[in-house]
C-alpha cells in the first residue's frame, strides 16, 4: 500500500510541469501514454503474483479445499469455527502485542540513534554505516544468531555476574519469550525507521533552533516543542509502516522459538502457513482473509492521515 | 531422518515454487523426444548421495525412461498444481497420509504383490486413514528408536539395562548420585521432545494404535469428557514421562538437537532419547563413542517392551501424473531386493519385506528381535494431523506448562478437527 501511496505523486509530478513549459495541449495524453507502459510490466506482475492469488484465496476460504483436488462449498463455516478456535485467537492476541510493543521500542530507539546521528559528532557517516547494516542481514540469519546468544551466552554471562533471573535462557520461559522476538525484531528493524528519521531531522530548518536558542530554551524544550512537532509526519508513518510488517512477524519467530515454549510465541502468519503444508487449507485461507482485512484497515487509515499531513 | 521441520521456511516454499516451475517446463519439453522423463522427488537429506547413484544406475540400465532426481520441490504446491512428481520416496507421516486419503495416489496392488511386504508392516501404513480399495503407497524403509545409551557409562557405574520402569528409574537414580546427568533432553526442538519422551512414554505403556482407532470411531464426539480422550488415556504414562524428563540437565530448555548429538557423543549424558539418524552425526563427533540402544520401559513387565519405528520412506505415484508407467517401471527397479536391501544397509534402516535380511549395524542388532516379532508401534506424535501443533504441545508439558490443561486443549483441538470436517463432509 505504501506504493499506492507514493506512485501516483511521483508519476503526477512530471505531466504537472510540462504543460507549464510547453503549453501545446496534444502533448498531454501523449506523454502519459509513456507513463502509462512504465507501469505496465509492474501491473501485470502484481495482478499476476499478488491480486489474482488473493483472490483465489478468497475463493477457497468459502470452501473445505485441502489445496489440491475436489471440494465443496460450505459458506461462512471457516469463519465461523475460527472465530471460536482458541488457537487462532491467542495468535492475533501475540502478534498485536508484540507488534504494539516492538513499534514503541522501535521508534524510540530509532528517533534516539537519529537525533544522535544527525548532531554534530564526529564519525558520522561510519556511525550511521555500523547502524544501518542489521538491514542488509536476512532475518532468518539474525533470528538464528540471537537463538544461540539467548540460548547461550545470556544465561553464561548472567551465572557469571550471579544474575539470577536470566540464568535459564527466555527462550525457554513461556512467559519472557515473547521479549526476545520483540528486541530482535527491533534489533532488525531499527535502521529503516532510523533513516526515515534522519531524513525528517534535516527537513527541520536550523534558523528556528537558533531562534529558541536566543530564546534561551532547553535541549529538552527543543525536542519537545520542535523537533517533535516539525516530525510528527514522519514518526506517523514510522508508526503505522512499522506495525504493518511487525504484524507479519515470521521468520525471527521461527528461527528463535519456533512459536514455543508450548503454544506461547505462535504468530498468525505462523499460523497461517502451517495450514498449508498441512492439509488445513482453507481454514486457514479464512483466517488469512481477515488478517488481510486487518492490516487493509491500517493500511486505509495510514493513507487518509498521511494525506491529511501536507508535509510529506 | 524421521523428523520433518515443522515449518518449512519461506525461502525452502519459494524455492519449491520455483522448482516445481522449472520442472513442469522440463516435462514439457521431454514431451515427444525418445526417453520419457519421470520426476524422482526424494528429499531425505543423508539419502540424497545415495538416491542420486541409484537414478544414474537406473538411467543407464533402463531403455525409453529417464529418472529426474527432484530433491527440493514443494509437494503441496506440486499437487495444487496438478503437477506432482511422478513417483514419490518419502517419510510416511501425515503430510503425506492427507494426499492418500483424498485419494491423489494410484493404485499399486499390483507392484505391491512383488514388493511382498510383510503384513506388520502393512499394517503401519493401515493405522493412517486410507484411501478405500487402493494400494496408495508402498512401504520402502524403517526405522526403529529407542533409548540409546552411553554403554562405557553404565559399564563404569555397574549398570545393567532396564526392562522395567522401576528398574529405569534406579538407574537413573544412582546416575545421578554418581554425578552422572542421566538424560540428556533437548526441549528448545520441539520435534525431539515429541518423538523421544512423548512417543516413547506413550508407546510403551498403552497401545497407540488402538487408541486411535478408538479415538477415531467417537467422530465429532469426542472431547475432553468423551470415554475416549487424551485426558482419560495419556495422562497417566505422560506424568510418568514427567518424572523421567526430571532427569535431565540443567537448561535443557534451551538445548536444541544440534547441542543434544554433541553432548551426548562426548559422554556428558548417560542416555538420550533420539533415533538412529543420530548416530551419524554422533559417530562423526566421536567416532570411539560405544552406543547402544534399548526400548524404554514403562512398565514393570519386560514383556511389554516395544521399540518405536516410523516409515522412513514410502513409494507412491499420484494419480495426476502424466508418467505412470515409467514412474512404475522405476519403482519396480527401487524394490529389487537387491536395491532395497543395500539402501537400508547403508542407512540404519530395517528392510520392509517379508524375507529382509536381518540388520547389520552392530548398535541397531538390539532391536532385531523386537521387529522381527513385531514388538513395536509408531509415535503418538505421528497419529495427530499436523494442524494441531502436537509438538508444541509436547514442549509445553516438560517446560513446567499444566498436564492437565493441555491435554484438555489437545482433546479440544482434536474435536473441533472432527467437527469440521464432519460439517464439510
Amino acid at each position: 500500500m505504501t506504493t499506492a501511496t507514493t506512485s501516483p505523486r511521483t508519476a503526477d509530478a512530471p505531466t504537472g510541469v510540462s504543460p507549464r513549459s510547453r503549453p501545446a495541449p496534444r502533448r498531454r495524453p501523449r506523454a502519459d501514454r509513456v507513463y502509462l507502459w512504465f507501469l505496465l510490466p509492474t501491473l501485470v506482475l502484481f495482478t499476476l503474483s499478488i491480486t489474482m492469488p488473493a483472490v483465489m484465496g478468497i475463493f477457497y476460504s468459502f470452501t473445505d479445499s485441502v489445496g489440491f483436488g475436489e471440494f465443496n462449498f460450505v459458506g461462512l463455516n471457516n469463519y465461523l469455527v475460527m472465530f471460536s478456535d482458541p488457537a487462532i485467537l491467542s495468535s492475533y492476541g501475540f502478534t498485536i502485542g508484540v507488534a504494539l510493543c516492538t513499534v514503541i521500542l522501535v521508534n524510540v530507539v530509532a528517533l534516539t540513534l537519529a537525533i544522535g546521528l544527525t548532531s554534530k559528532i564526529r564519525a558520522k557517516t561510519a556511525l550511521r554505516t555500523i547502524f544501518v547494516m542489521p538491514m542488509v542481514v536476512s532475518g532468518i540469519i539474525i533470528a538464528f544468531v540471537f537463538q544461540f546468544i539467548f540460548a547461550n551466552t545470556v544465561p553464561a554471562a548472567a551465572q557469571a555476574l550471579q544474575l539470577g533471573v536470566l540464568e535459564e535462557s527466555i527462550l525457554a520461559d513461556p512467559d519472557l519469550a515473547w521479549i526476545s522476538i520483540v528486541l530482535v525484531t527491533a534489533w532488525q528493524a531499527v535502521p529503516q525507521a532510523m533513516l526515515i528519521y534522519i531524513a525528517g531531522l534535516m527537513t527541520v530548518p536550523r534558523d528556528v533552533y537558533e531562534a529558541s536558542a536566543i530564546d534561551g530554551a532547553s535541549a529538552w524544550k527543543q525536542l519537545r516543542s520542535i523537533t517533535l512537532p516539525l516530525i510528527s509526519g514522519f514518526v506517523l508513518i514510522n508508526v503505522i509502516i512499522g506495525f504493518k510488517d511487525f504484524l507479519g512477524t515470521y521468520e525471527i519467530i521461527v528461527g528463535l522459538t519456533d512459536g514455543g515454549p508450548g503454544t506461547s510465541t505462535r504468530s498468525v502468519a505462523m499460523t497461517i502457513f502451517s495450514g498449508f503444508d498441512n492439509g488445513d487449507y482453507a481454514y486457514q485461507m479464512a483466517n488469512s482473509t481477515i488478517f488481510f482485512l486487518i492490516t487493509l484497515t491500517i493500511a486505509l487509515i495510514q493513507l487518509r492521515l498521511t494525506r491529511g499531513n501536507a508535509r510529506i | 531422518m524421521s523428523h520433518v521441520a515443522p515449518t518449512p521456511s519461506r525461502r525452502a516454499f519459494l524455492g519449491g515454487l520455483a522448482g516445481v516451475a522449472l520442472a513442469a517446463g522440463l516435462s514439457g519439453c521431454a514431451t515427444g523426444r525418445g526417453a520419457q522423463e519421470v520426476s524422482f522427488h526424494q528429499s531425505k537429506p543423508e539419502a540424497i548421495p545415495y538416491f542420486g547413484g541409484l537414478v544414474q544406475d537406473f538411467n543407464q540400465q533402463a531403455s525409453g525412461v529417464r529418472a529426474v532426481h527432484d530433491t527440493s520441490s514443494g509437494l503441496s504446491a506440486g499437487f495444487a498444481r496438478g503437477n506432482p512428481p511422478d513417483l514419490g520416496c518419502l517419510n510416511y507421516n501425515y503430510e503425506i497420509v492427507r494426499f492418500q486419503e483424498q485419494g491423489a495416489f494410484s493404485d499399486l496392488a499390483d507392484l505391491a504383490g512383488e514388493a511382498r511386504i510383510a503384513p506388520s508392516i502393512q499394517d503401519l501404513i493401515d493405522q493412517y486413514p486410507t484411501y478405500p480399495g487402493r494400494t496408495s503407497v508402498i512401504p520402502y524403509s524403517m526405522m526403529a528408536a529407542a533409548v540409546l545409551y552411553n554403554e562405557e557409562i553404565f559399564a563404569e557405574h555397574d549398570l545393567q539395562v532396564p526392562t522395567t520402569y522401576s528398574e529405569f528409574l534406579e538407574v537413573c537414580g544412582a546416575l545421578e548420585e554418581a554425578g552422572v546427568t542421566p538424560v540428556y533432553s533437548t526441549y528448545a526442538d520441539p520435534w525431539t521432545v515429541a518423538q523421544g519422551l512423548v512417543d516413547y512414554s506413550v508407546g510403551g505403556r498403552l497401545d497407540v494404535a488402538e487408541f486411535f482407532e478408538q479415538l477415531r470411531a467417537q467422530g465429532p464426539d469426542a472431547g475432553p469428557e468423551a470415554p475416549v480422550s487424551f485426558s482419560r488415556t495419556l495422562r497417566e504414562p505422560l506424568e510418568k514421562m514427567l518424572e523421567i524428563a526430571a532427569f535431565s540437565q540443567a537448561g535443557a530448555a534451551s538445548r536444541g538437537y544440534g547441542d543434544g548429538n554433541v553432548a551426548f557423543a562426548r559422554g556428558e549424558a548417560a542416555m538420550y532419547l533420539q533415533g538412529p539418524w543420530a548416530l551419524g552425526e554422533i559417530a562423526t563427533i566421536n567416532p570411539d563413542a560405544q552406543i547402544g540402544i534399548f526400548p524404554l520401559p514403562m512398565t514393570e513387565d519386560p514383556e511389554d517392551l516395544k521399540v518405536r519405528v516410523n516409515l522412513d520412506l514410502a513409494l507412491w505415484v499420484p494419480e495426476a501424473s502424466n508418467a505412470q508407467e515409467p514412474a512404475r517401471e522405476l519403482l519396480r527397479y527401487l524394490i529389487t531386493p537387491e536395491i532395497a536391501d543395500a539402501y537400508n544397509q547403508d542407512n540404519l534402516a530395517f528392510g520392509v519385506r517379508e524375507d529382509a535380511p536381518a540388520v547389520q549395524d552392530a548398535r541397531l542388532q538390539d532391536l532385531q528381535g523386537f521387529v522381527d516379532r513385531a514388538a513395536f508401534y509408531q509415535g503418538v506424535s505421528q497419529a495427530i494431523p499436523r494442524t494441531i501443533p502436537f509438538e508444541n504441545y509436547a514442549q509445553g508439558i516438560v517446560t513446567g506448562q499444566s498436564l492437565e490443561a493441555t491435554l484438555r486443549t489437545l482433546d479440544e483441538d482434536w474435536a473441533r478437527l472432527a467437527r469440521r470436517s464432519e460439517t464439510e463432509a
